[in-house]
């Protein structure tokens, strides 16, 4: 069959089919519309800002990171601010995607040795909606680890406006909220990009292929299919 | 070549691997003695330590006793604090040097996180380098007299430097030079003690048997050695009992880095190993395909 030429220029139609989420647009189905995608880079580019400014001041080894904003004492002026974008993003994407991210009882076992099993592919994927387990318990992970974040980034931001007693502390959660963050954010960037071809697309241009889609999300996939809402089934 | 920072060499220096000595030069830890027993207040070594070092006036605020500042600032770094001490019937009126003690183990360049930021010279000295400060309060966090002091012009943190620009050149810091009464001496450390420990016996004789030499052993010793007379009090004195680097302090520095940096370097490793070893996920067969699936499913 030969495929129509694809239209130069701007396709209005197209364009606003794809302002919808979990529909089907050309072919593909669109996974994140164009106000998740907006968020989520939001929230992805301050956090690079973040990891830029103060991994520098974590641990000298980062110190040639400093030099692209002009030396470390730039980075610790420079670092809360990034640090308040991040979390300003990460409200807007909690209540962006809060309902879809409530982790049943079941999902909470991708804590454990469900998310090996899903890393050496052994997983049973047939019962995966829109959002794995995994997927979830990274979402709130990193929310709960932003908001740790920024309780103890105030206090580090100002130490001589808070009492001294609390200043040792919002170091140590600072320290600990940050690995949680920033280890479980190696495994989604892995995840999200080469460990899964199709998957970075989901994010950038906001579509799938059905057959990542029926691959990734059997779930989902029959849901926009159908049309319709498919509870999880239980034994799965 | 020994590292050197304000021409002097460096013994320790902040969030770096190594120090600086090369052990070439025997380089003797100065120190200086205060004598609690002797000061009268007069606080020529406040007036001292602010021209030689070229401080701006800071306004004084008064709070009911001669004491100039409530605590020391970023531009007053030789505070004379003044306390009055009910004991029996009786009232003793302690007064006391406050400022950097020039900690042997300072928790200051332990929590600093700028390279070079804080250095400990080869003869004890603890200084701020503001070449490399960032002005993050991390040391005023570290420090268990809390001396540090942010300057919000500058950015940068300051504090008493023992006023290494006169004892690198052989002079005795200002406030020394000032004092009149024999309450402040400058020395090798063996030498302060020794003189300390002279006086502790001449005043144990005199009926201050709780006398002592305040040199903290939680942080190794300081460079400040303080004589007592009510050394089972020290906090009468603004001084605490046993001074150490704060656990927070340790804990994050000695464990929990070391750990995190572990851990990222592990996840790193493991996200590269798992795409070796597996390669692209997804290899499991969800079903029958669907006739317009295209492209290919991503094997």
């Amino acid at each position: 069959m030969v495929q129509p030429k694809k239209q130069l220029g701007f396709d209005a139609a197209a364009f606003r089919a794809r302002l919808g989420e979990d529909v089907i647009v050309e072919g593909e189905i669109v996974r994140h519309r164009l106000s998740s995608r907006v968020v989520h880079w939001w929230v992805a580019l301050s956090c690079l800002f973040c990891l830029l400014t103060g991994l520098p001041i974590w641990i000298p080894v980062y110190g040639w990171m400093a030099n692209v904003f002009g030396g470390l004492a730039v980075c610790r002026v420079l670092h809360p601010f990034f640090g308040v974008a991040f979390f300003l993003g990460q409200a807007a994407m909690h209540l962006h995607w809060s309902a879809e991210m409530k982790m049943s009882p079941r999902e909470r076992s991708w804590v454990g040795p469900k998310l090996l099993e899903y890393l050496r592919d052994e997983a049973n994927h047939a019962d995966i909606g829109k959002y794995n387990g995994g997927q979830k318990v990274y979402f709130n992970t990193s929310f709960l680890a932003g908001i740790g974040l920024l309780v103890s980034g105030v206090v580090l931001w100002c130490p001589e406006t808070f009492p001294r007693a609390l200043r040792g502390p919002a170091i140590l959660l600072h320290e600990v909220t940050f690995l949680a963050l920033f280890v479980s954010l190696v495994f989604h960037v892995y995840l999200a990009s080469v460990a899964e071809p199709g998957t970075f697309n989901a994010m950038m241009r906001g579509t799938v292929s059905k057959a990542w889609a029926r691959i990734h999300h059997p779930r989902w996939y029959r849901e926009v299919v159908e049309g319709r809402r498919i509870p999880s089934s239980p034994q799965a | 070549m020994a590292v050197t920072v304000n021409a002097l060499e460096v013994r320790r220096s902040s969030a770096s691997l190594w120090g600086g000595l090369t052990g070439a030069r025997r380089l003797p830890t100065v120190s200086k003695l205060v004598d609690t027993t002797v000061c009268i207040g007069c606080k020529s070594c406040e007036v001292s330590c602010q021209e030689w070092n070229d401080l701006p006036v800071v306004e004084t605020k008064q709070k009911g006793s001669y004491q100039t500042l409530p605590e020391l600032h970023a531009n007053f770094w030789n505070l004379i604090r003044f306390n009055e001490q009910e004991q029996g019937d009786s009232l003793v009126w302690l007064m006391r040097k406050d400022q950097c003690m020039h900690c042997d183990e300072p928790g200051c360049l332990e929590a600093c996180p700028a390279p070079g930021a804080i250095v400990q010279y080869a003869n004890g000295i603890v200084d701020v380098n503001p070449d490399a400060c960032i002005g993050c309060g991390y040391c005023a966090t570290g420090c268990p007299f809390d001396v540090p002091r942010f300057h919000p012009k500058t950015a940068k943190m300051q504090k008493c430097t023992l006023c290494v620009d006169r004892t690198r050149n052989g002079l005795e810091p200002a406030c020394i030079k000032s004092c009149p009464t024999g309450c402040l001496h400058f020395g090798t450390k063996e030498d302060m003690l020794l003189l300390a420990n002279t006086r502790l016996a001449q005043l144990k004789k005199n009926g201050f048997a709780n006398a002592i030499v305040y040199d903290p052993k939680g942080v190794e010793g300081t460079g400040v050695v303080t004589i007592l007379a009510h050394g089972d009090h020290p906090e009468w004195y603004g001084l605490p009992a046993d001074p150490t680097i704060p656990l927070a302090v340790s804990l994050w520095k000695k464990v929990l880095r070391p750990l995190g940096f572990i851990a990222v370097v592990g996840a790193i490793i493991g996200a590269f190993g798992h795409h070796l070893y597996h390669g692209n996920k997804g290899h499991v067969d969800p079903g029958p395909r669907d006739p317009d699936e295209t492209p290919k499913p991503p094997v």
